[in-house]
């Protein structure tokens, strides 16, 4: 028998419930399903799982042990690619943290903006995960509709920061750059269009049969259990806790909007998919609730000792140059102490941990990932279903392995 | 609450309130935050010390527990000082079982070796690794990079790279 690339299979000796043997298979860390490389050794009894065991860590890139060797403002350029599908959530984590610390706090078009932002990028990251897990469970166009849509957030990504993925946008005391009318002009047009594109997707798969089977009573989380093992996001959410961090500890003026939690009480993969779909069409309510207040004003905080003088100011003020000079050979100090900051970005709880020691550079950087933890209830939730179900399990997980390995 | 005579150092840093515990009396501490609401544990991790003038230190290693109660949005940090090569102190994953993979991350990054965990192997890093990536003494850049330059001149003649 010849098994595909990326899989080996080895008998263990163990007696399984259907008179045959349990088999040890290891799927990944190659395998395209696994959103990533995510490997799992499986105990399977005929095709049932007993034990699943996920080892992760191949994509690890010691972004926390960098931090620590770059000075505060250079750190956001990091914080982008541990969670790559969302990166301008993790700079908003890593901005709010910061200036907790340094007890400033972004001005209001400046948080609006954030807000846009964060919005923009949970809508871009659940679609990734909607066009992705479409193909695994069989819906093969769905990747072509979603990331249709992805492709315009990415190109007001670059109106907004110049760059497409990795913005670095948001930044401790502010943002980089105001907003262009160019990208207003494209934000509204994307806000009127996104509803008819998400009642689109609805069509292809809320009611199609196939996708329906393939999810509804697949990988159950009670709530008792999504509590227990710290579960947060769509995880929780999908099994009718209603708790988000824009509701339950806002920041950077969530209090402002008016949203809904997106809950469901199916408690499987079914309801996780219908907490996306009603997410995503929440974001689009937030964006046209923040376009609409986008109050004017400036975009960072008014202090040279943490953000650089404008420009101009260069050629006339000799201040201006020695605070230009020391920002960008020293850098700015932040006083001692830590600080833990949460964000709610499209997997979870999103958090930023830091400790400072009054130097230049932080003394420590901890990312509290919301896929680290949501993956350690893997095994609870893909435990005696089919293997062919696990990929609707990770995938409905929505775990993106540069959040778990860091 | 943490019972009085636990308490070794309470306070409040940037508006999170923290308390310091000695690391023998970590899990009683910690039930008795369990008992009390604080049922979630948001993160474990350990910060290195060494070198750190900003204060004085009771030890080179502290370890953070941040800890939520989900119905008052309450959050405490509790936090335990331990020294040692290797440091020791008691895990805490049969009360919280998100703990497990966070203390083998600080196992794996820091060396750091809690008593009584079921599975303590490395988890970011190869089985095969030597050394602790997140201690301060460990360098940026001590490892050489595979398929860099450097790597090709130390895979080629290794005692003059």
């Amino acid at each position: 028998m010849s098994t595909p690339p990326g899989i080996t299979i080895e008998k263990t000796g163990e007696q399984g419930a259907f008179g045959g043997e349990l088999l040890t298979v290891n799927f990944g860390p190659h395998h395209p399903s696994t959103h990533g490389v995510l490997r799992l050794i499986v105990d399977l009894d005929g095709e049932q799982i007993r034990r699943i065991k996920p080892v992760i860590g191949y994509l690890h890139t010691g972004i926390e042990k960098q931090m620590e060797a770059l000075r505060w403002q250079q750190g956001v350029v990091v914080t982008d690619r541990h969670d790559y599908l969302s990166p301008p959530i993790n700079n908003l984590a890593y901005a709010l943290a910061v200036e907790k610390l340094m007890g400033v706090e972004a001005p209001p078009r400046a948080q609006a903006l954030r807000v846009i932002m964060s919005e923009l990028t949970r809508l871009s990251s659940h679609l990734v995960w909607l066009g992705t897990s479409g193909i695994e469970l069989g819906a093969m166009s769905m990747l072509m509709y979603c990331f249709r849509e992805r492709d315009t957030i990415l190109d007001m990504n670059e109106e907004i920061s110049g760059f497409r993925m990795h913005t670095s946008y948001i930044r401790p005391g502010g943002v980089m750059a105001d907003a262009t009318p160019r990208f207003l002009e494209m934000l509204d047009t994307f806000v009127r269009a996104m509803p008819k594109n998400i009642d689109e997707y609805e069509d292809l798969l809320t009611m199609n049969p196939i996708f329906r089977s393939r999810l509804i009573g697949i990988g159950r989380l009670s709530p008792e259990d999504a509590k227990v093992l710290g579960a947060t996001g769509p995880m929780i959410r999908g099994s009718g806790i209603a708790w988000d961090l824009r509701k339950a500890i806002p920041y950077s003026g969530y209090e402002k909007y008016d949203f809904e939690v997106a809950t469901s009480n199916d408690c499987d993969c079914y309801g996780r998919y219908l907490v996306r779909i009603k997410e995503m069409r929440e974001a689009v309510k937030i964006l046209r609730q923040a376009l609409d207040t986008l109050p004017d004003g400036p975009v960072n905080v008014d202090d040279r000792k943490m953000l650089p003088p404008p420009r101009e100011e260069l050629e006339t003020s000799m201040e201006a140059v020695i605070h230009h000079f020391k920002l960008f050979t020293e850098g700015y100090s932040v006083p001692p102490g830590d600080v833990y900051v949460a964000v709610e970005s499209g997997r979870g709880e999103n958090g930023c941990y830091i400790v400072s020691d009054g130097t230049h550079k932080p003394r420590r950087v901890k990312f509290r990932s919301a896929s680290f933890v949501n993956l350690q209830a893997l095994e609870r939730m893909a435990l005696n279903h089919m293997v062919a179900d696990m990929i609707a399990i990770i995938g409905t997980a929505d775990t993106v392995l540069g959040d778990v390995d860091r | 609450m943490i019972p009085e005579k636990l308490i070794v150092e309470q306070g409040v840093s940037a508006g999170d309130s923290w308390v310091t515990v000695k690391p023998g009396d970590i899990r009683e501490a910690l039930s008795a935050l369990k008992s009390d609401g604080h049922r979630l544990m948001v993160f474990l991790t350990c910060v290195d010390h060494l070198a750190d003038a900003s204060r004085q230190w009771p030890a080179r290693y502290e370890l953070v527990y941040q800890l939520r109660n989900l119905e008052t949005r309450e959050q405490t940090r509790v936090r335990a000082f331990v020294d040692g090569d290797p440091p020791h102190i008691d895990s805490v994953q049969d009360m919280f079982p998100p703990a497990n993979w966070d203390e083998r991350e600080t196992y794996d990054l820091f060396g750091v070796v809690f008593n009584d965990h079921p599975d303590l192997t490395r988890i970011l890093m190869p089985d095969d690794w030597v050394g602790h990536p997140l201690r301060r003494d460990y360098p940026v850049g001590g490892e050489v990079v595979e398929f860099s330059q450097e790597h090709e001149s130390w895979q080629t003649a290794p005692e003059k790279a």
